[in-house]
This record gives structure tokens, C-alpha cells and sequence, in this order.
């Protein structure tokens, strides 16, 4: 398995999801289909974690941008949780740090999260 | 981008299908680890070369397409030259580009990374073949 989500939902309206492996062009629509999901079933909260991600690419950064744009719809928001520097350099390069709202920790990135 | 002897040849050919993206992406690991390049620098490789692979299948918008996807590593001794070529057609765009300041353009992202990752870029359009080259330099530092 190159991709693995695992959501979790710590309080009404809120998910955590978890992604470990490889976010590419093959196993993104994925994601993009777990947030729609999430976001139908009203967590409009999100907050991903690709602190265990190993490999991203325009197409995950476009899935990640898709569904702030649809969390936002939704009155909502998606954070990102993120202490891995390779991943971090692709968020800082592409100049997404500046639309991403990126968090150290889980608590950090919950914290303020109405 | 002057032409000079390379020392090897590494050539991949690839359906065009999203699964075996990751297969070139291992190769090209394979080949930058072999030469003089930083950690940072394997892995900055492994993505453009990645987006790369990716941007033909974006051409396919989901489709398939039965003519692969070739790409050809040229080792030299002070850099490495890679050819991702294709000969799916160019699709004819209907929507305009989006005017959303607020978002980056998701579209042009790939694109964007092969330019920022890779030392040199370019992309060659052959009409009469049809296909598509993109043509991208790593350099070893010295």
C-alpha cells in the first residue's frame, strides 16, 4: 500500500486525518475523496497531518488546496500538521506557506479550531 | 544545453497510467543516487522528474492512453540530463485560466516545481512525430 488515511474525529465537526506515504497523482484522489466525505458529513473542521508523508506532489498540494477552498464553502477550515522538513521545503517553495495555515503538533494545530 | 558525451544511458518506458508513476520516480532515485548529488538534491530529482511524468497524465484528464510514457537519464561526469518524452496529443483548452488571486493555480503548480527543483528546463513540441519532450539538467556541484 502506497498511502494510508486514517481519520479520527476528536470532537463534533472535527477530523484529524492522518496520512503516512506517498500523496502522488495515483493515490490522491484518495485523499480528495476523504475529505469530500468528511466534509458532506459535516466535519468541516479538518486538520490533516502529512507529518508521515514521504513523497508530495502537485497533485496532493492540489487536492490540499481543493479542499480548503471546499472547507472554507462549508464555513469551515483545513489546517495542515506538518514537522517534516522535506515536506515542509515543498509548501515553502511553491509558495502554499503562505495559504496554509501549518502547525507543529496536533494540539497546536486544534487549538482555536471552533 | 550543450551537448557532450554521457558516460551512461538509462532508459524507462512506462504506461501511461498513474500506478506507474512511482515506478519512474524509483528508477530515477536509482540514477541520481548513483552520481554526486546531496540527499536534498536525489530527492528534488525524484519530484521533477515525478511532476513531470505527471503532467503528460494530466493531459489524458483521467483517460488512458495506450502509447507510454519514455524517459531517458543521460549520467554525465558534471551533470544529468533527463528527457521525459510522450506523444499524447496537447488538448485544446476551452475554459480560461482561473482569475482566483487568493489560491495558487493548482494547474500550473507541476509545472512551477520542475522550474524551481531543476537547474535548467526546457520543452520541445516535434509536430511532425508529435511528440512532447520535456528536457531537464541537474548539475553536480563542484
Amino acid at each position: 500500500m502506497n498511502l494510508r488515511v486514517e481519520t479520527r474525529t476528536p470532537r463534533e465537526g472535527v477530523a484529524v486525518v492522518g496520512l503516512s506515504g506517498e500523496v502522488d497523482v495515483y493515490t490522491s484522489p484518495r485523499v480528495k475523496q476523504e475529505i469530500v466525505d468528511l466534509l458532506n458529513q459535516g466535519a468541516t473542521r479538518l486538520v490533516i497531518d502529512v507529518s508521515k508523508v514521504e513523497y508530495l506532489d502537485s497533485t496532493g498540494l492540489g487536492v490540499l488546496i481543493g479542499g480548503l477552498k471546499r472547507a472554507r464553502e462549508h464555513d469551515g477550515d483545513l489546517r495542515l500538521i506538518c514537522d517534516n522538513p522535506r515536506i515542509l521545503r515543498i509548501f515553502e517553495i511553491t509558495g502554499l506557506t503562505k495559504i496554509f495555515d501549518i502547525h507543529r503538533t496536533e494540539a497546536e494545530a486544534l487549538d482555536g479550531l471552533k | 544545453m550543450t551537448k557532450s558525451q554521457p558516460e551512461a544511458v538509462v532508459e524507462l518506458s512506462i504506461p501511461s497510467r498513474p500506478e506507474y508513476v512511482g515506478v519512474a520516480r524509483l528508477a530515477i532515485l536509482g540514477v541520481a543516487s548513483r552520481m554526486r548529488f546531496s540527499y536534498d538534491e536525489v530527492e528534488d530529482i525524484r519530484l521533477a522528474v515525478g511532476e513531470a511524468c505527471t503532467t503528460v497524465l494530466d493531459r489524458l484528464e483521467g483517460g488512458t492512453d495506450a502509447s507510454p510514457i519514455r524517459i531517458r537519464c543521460l549520467i554525465e561526469a558534471s551533470r544529468l540530463l533527463v528527457e521525459v518524452t510522450d506523444n499524447i496529443p496537447m488538448p485544446v483548452r476551452t475554459t480560461p485560466p482561473t482569475a482566483d488571486l487568493n489560491l495558487a493555480d493548482e494547474s500550473q503548480l507541476g509545472s512551477v516545481l520542475i522550474r524551481i527543483l531543476m537547474d535548467d528546463v526546457a520543452t520541445e513540441d516535434d509536430p511532425q512525430s508529435g511528440t512532447h519532450t520535456i528536457r531537464m539538467v541537474k548539475y553536480v556541484a563542484r
